[in-house]
């Protein structure tokens, strides 16, 4: 997703923007760019990389700009739509992250009154909007013109006429400043700034906030002065660094084991579970996600309703908006996101608060949007860098188990025993996602076998099937191959005509209830010609007979035997990534957080 | 100067410990072998650190990434095969200055250990040596007046008891000595042939002595020791809950409980995530790492006792070493034994005092026994009421 920066201090800030946008680049861009103030506001920008960027660029002196990583949205990605985008004179410049709904209008309104446009984009209004209300100051200038503004945004705008000066605003996009001893920072990303102070500032929407040599202030878009808390971050930035691993998806897959024991950590014991928030007593859930986070609720639904047997129904996100969802008051709405600052899922909690629910975060990134609209349970995986979701998603599998224990022992459905017999259970995840990993040489060998394959099924029941559609997801999102989930009973009624001579499917067969019925889905592919891999439990005899290769997982209880599953497919999804040559860790078209609707 | 801490094999005589970590991972204290290495270079002022890794690592980079929360840099350099401490010293050709200090990660060390080869090194080469009365197993230095003459391997020499403890200084001329290096009989490429090398070419190679802390853990057992010896300096803290008692220098870690009745006495530390009791008596030179779980009525005397362990009511474990993920039912026993004949990938080694090594991964149900100086590999289900009284390979099925 797009991501902005800004810089004002003592420093030059060139290097600065640079080192911000490096840091940004992890969420997925096209092009960058940059505007320095100098006399007048000096703008390079160019489709590609934040280097090319940098190979470009002359050195500027200058100790105030502002910078940006653009994910093309409104045209196409090239160096006229990148930001900084400038009004017709060229001495203000403005980044921006999210959506102008109403541009065209705009433009239109622009253009009669005499200003050029250079691009296709929705942001370029803006520049020409505050060149349109310049008033020769540049605060009252962005807030006049974000008054005639609809849609999202966060920004940051300088002007030659106004120097020593950034003019930032935010509406459903993240912005956060950063208060460091050489100067002030903007950024999109809390994590882009940590490497210069801990000390930030969250802006909330409609607030504007102007930065000036001697320090901050910050109105709402009326004008009304806002008393904002400086908070302490307490995340390491350095943790973001690839340390010894070729990709970040790796280092985090590696990871998961301390990931697992760090979600678990104070919130498991032999008195059972304690997520340390008092959860509503309520008659139905409703969880509310997007992309892996949509499956992990697919998976809170089958552990909630088996221990605690609450009704619970699964939305995606941007569907859920728009379907004028019937809820209760009362209803219990759980949001899952990772960045705490999914458009799409944020907008939807919203809704539900209007409608009286309540409501709870399942996050991972401290600090973010949705931590302070709703109580959260933090899933404690730390910076996720790799755009594909691992730890973040196990993670989130571990919290929704102690949350349906939680539950169900809340609702005296769970005895203290059971409860007290799967807490042990559960103490055992983290050493047998390790011995998962142990085994990845072996993952390893599988994968190479079917990095030629041109499409991919995977298949799972129960608590598996939404294991199968993220390993679907983990495929296609960092290889490239068309791969698709299933629940196993469904291939009779559609997929199975996808079935040829040697097509891989992945069958997901651990030891459950339906394990039975898991080798009979197996056997209707093998009898068209489909190459099975089995991922199965190491004490399991039958399974070889079944399928043409078999990947073992720990014995593990059946709720836990999922999370483990992942973790195989994950190490499958890489593998086969690596030996296709990818772009791991930046797939093609793809962000990391999706900030935009 | 930087400093290179070769970290790549995978330390063959501590298995079945290193099945599945290599030898520098190895906790003493809780801290892997490694970390204290780390600590006495950021001691000694030497920030700047490469880790010539290979064999598992992966544990290795996730427990240092780049070194930040050990206030030093570290860079990985990957030796793809184990081929010897010289072709391992090659791996990080390009990224040293003129002079760097070699070390090994599975050797304890201090600063002061350090500062004995890095006040002394003048030009060419150092080499670091130590006194051992038992110089089985080491190189060693002749040397005269501090200068090395010869680096013996594999041989004991008469009232030499120099031995090599793999700490050097080198300048760039070792890289050419490492390419005139040849290759051993066991296909290994020795840092201490290309020292000889240098020697032979007149080049000046100094030997200087350390009295400062050196320790190997040569075999799993002596980990036992080595953990004991760095236990008696720590300070003990609680950042746990202790409804239990505790005596001496006793570290709990965060969320981590010692329930009614039980009894620990220090040195000792435990990890976080850990649920201890009621009624567990821990007895002195006990390391217990995160997530463990130790049942009523269990005692643990001069043990090491790896993550996510869970042991079973009415266990009695003394002098052993059990590795991670281990699920051991109730009523385990332990027999202690001294000066053991320990048989290890088909040879004979001394063992002074062992209970038993339990390699990761292993499901023991209850009621079962160890003979003394038996070794558990990983992977092993072990049914109830079983004695062992041999060497357990991996993947064993005991009924």
């Amino acid at each position: 997703m797009c991501g902005i920066v800004g810089y004002l201090g003592t420093s030059e800030a060139m290097p600065v923007l640079f080192n911000l946008l490096k840091r940004l680049e992890y969420r997925g861009y096209d092009s960058a760019g940059i505007a320095i103030m100098n006399e007048s506001v000096e703008t390079f920008k160019t489709r590609g990389s934040v280097d090319d960027l940098r190979s470009i660029a002359p050195d500027i002196k200058g100790c105030t700009g502002i910078g940006h990583t653009r994910w093309a949205t409104h045209g196409k990605p090239s160096s006229e739509n990148a930001h900084p985008h400038c009004d017709c004179t060229g001495s203000i410049a403005v980044v921006h992250n999210g959506i102008i709904e109403n541009y065209i209008e705009i433009k239109g309104k622009l253009i009669d009154s005499g200003h050029e446009f250079r691009s296709e984009t929705d942001t370029e209004v803006l520049p020409h909007l505050i060149e349109e209300y310049y008033d020769g100051d540049l605060e009252s200038s962005v807030q006049n013109a974000l008054s005639v503004v609809r849609g999202s945004y966060a920004l940051a705008a300088v002007s030659a006429d106004d120097p020593d000066k950034i003019v930032v605003a935010r509406k459903d996009s993240p912005l956060v400043l950063g208060l460091g001893d050489g100067g002030f920072f903007v950024a999109s990303d809390v994590s882009a700034i940590l490497k210069y102070t801990k000390n930030v500032i969250f802006m909330d929407d409609e607030e504007i906030g102007t930065i000036k040599k001697d320090g901050i202030s910050i109105t709402t878009l009326k004008g009304v002065p806002v008393e904002k808390k400086i908070e302490m971050i307490e995340w390491d930035p350095e943790s973001a660094e690839k340390s010894g691993y070729e990709h970040f998806m790796l280092k985090e897959i590696f990871e998961q084991p301390d990931i697992i024991r760090e979600t678990f950590s104070g919130r498991i014991s032999a008195d059972g579970v304690d997520l340390g928030l008092t959860l509503p007593d309520v008659k139905r859930i409703t969880i509310i996600a997007c992309g892996t986070s949509y499956h992990a609720g697919l998976f809170g639904r089958y552990v909630i309703e088996r221990f605690a047997r609450i009704p619970v129904d699964v939305e995606i996100a941007s569907e859920f908006r728009y379907t004028d969802p019937i809820l209760d008051c009362g209803d219990l709405v759980i949001a899952i996101t990772q960045s705490g600052e999914t458009a799409d899922t944020l907008a939807a909690i919203r809704e539900s608060e209007s409608k009286g629910c309540e409501k709870l975060g399942i996050v991972n990134v401290p600090g973010s949007s949705i931590t302070r609209e709703s109580q959260c349970i933090f899933t404690r995986a730390g910076p996720e860098v790799g755009v594909a979701a691992t730890k973040s998603f196990t993670s989130q599998l571990a919290v929704l188990l102690l949350l349906a224990v939680q539950l169900g022992r809340q609702r005296k459905v769970l005895s203290t025993a059971d409860a007290n017999e799967f807490v042990y259970e559960l103490k055992q995840m983290s050493g047998n996602i390790q011995r998962v990993l142990n085994d990845a040489p072996q993952i390893k060998e599988c994968a190479e076998l079917f990095a030629g394959a041109d499409q991919c099924m995977f298949m799972g029941r129960g608590a598996n099937y939404p294991i199968a559609l993220e390993g679907a997801l983990k495929l296609k999102e960092i290889s490239y191959i068309p791969a698709e989930g299933f629940p196993a009973g469904e291939l009779k009624h559609g997929p199975l005509s996808l079935i040829y001579d040697g097509v891989p499917v992945v069958a997901i067969a651990t030891e459950d209830t339906v394990y039975d019925k898991v080798l009979g889905n197996i056997k209707e592919v093998k009898a068209r010609g489909a190459t099975v891999i089995g991922i199965a439990n190491e004490s399991d005899t039958e399974i070889e007979k079944y399928v043409d290769y078999v990947i073992r997982i720990p014995d593990a209880n059946q709720w836990i035997a999922p999370v483990l599953s992942s973790v195989v497919l994950q190490l499958f999804a890489y593998y086969i990534a690596y030996y296709r040559g990818c772009e791991i860790d930046k797939p093609r078209n793809l962000a990391k957080s999706v900030t935009v609707e | 100067m930087k400093a290179v801490i070769l970290a790549a094999g995978e330390g063959i005589r501590c298995r079945p410990l290193t099945f599945t970590r290599s030898k520098v991972m190895l906790p003493i204290a809780n801290k892997p072998t490694i970390e204290y290495v780390v600590n006495a270079l950021h001691d000694s002022g030497i920030v700047d650190i490469i880790m010539v890794v290979g064999y598992a690592k992966e544990r290795i980079m996730n427990y240092f990434g780049n070194g930040k929360d050990f206030d030093v840099h570290i860079k990985y350099v990957e030796q793809k095969t184990q081929l010897g401490t010289a072709h391992a010293i090659k791996q990080v050709q390009n990224l040293v200055g003129d002079e760097f200090l070699v070390l090994n990660g599975d050797n304890l060390v201090s600063a002061k250990t350090i500062a004995d080869i890095t006040k002394k090194h003048t030009k060419d080469t150092s080499i670091l040596t130590a006194t051992r009365a038992d110089t089985t197993g080491y190189a060693l230095v002749v040397e005269k007046n501090e200068k090395a003459e010869r680096i013996v391997e594999g041989l004991a020499l008469k009232d030499v008891h120099n031995i090599n403890t793999g700490i050097y200084i080198f300048g760039p001329d070792i890289f050419d000595a490492i390419e005139d290096t040849l290759q051993s009989d066991v296909g290994e490429f020795g840092i201490t042939d290309s020292i000889q090398r240098m020697i032979d070419s007149g080049y000046d190679v100094h030997a200087y002595r350390t009295d400062h802390t050196w320790m190997d853990v040569m075999h799993s057992w002596n980990l036992l020791d080595v953990n004991a010896r760095i236990l008696e300096d720590i300070h003990g803290s609680v950042h746990g809950t202790v409804d239990g008692t505790i005596r001496g220098e006793v570290t709990v870690g965060s969320d981590s409980i010692i329930r009614e009745g039980s009894h620990i006495i220090g040195p000792a530390v435990i990890g976080r995530d850990c649920d201890i009791g009621p009624n567990v008596v821990i007895s002195p030179s006990t390391s217990i790492g995160n997530n463990v779980t130790i049942e009523p009525f269990t005692y643990i005397r001069n043990s090491v006792i790896l993550d996510n362990v869970y042991i079973g009511s009415q266990s009695t474990i003394k002098n052993s070493i059990i590795g991670e993920n281990n699920l051991i039912d109730s009523h385990f026993i332990t027999e202690s034994g001294k000066d053991l004949l320990i048989e290890l990938e088909e040879m004979l080694y001394r063992a002074d005092e062992l209970g038993t090594v339990i390699g990761d991964n292993n499901i023991i149900g209850c009621d079962v026994s160890t003979a003394a100086g038996t070794l558990i590999g990983t992977e092993c289900r072990i049914g109830t009421g079983t004695v062992i009284t041999k060497q357990m390979p991996s993947h064993a099925l005991v009924v």
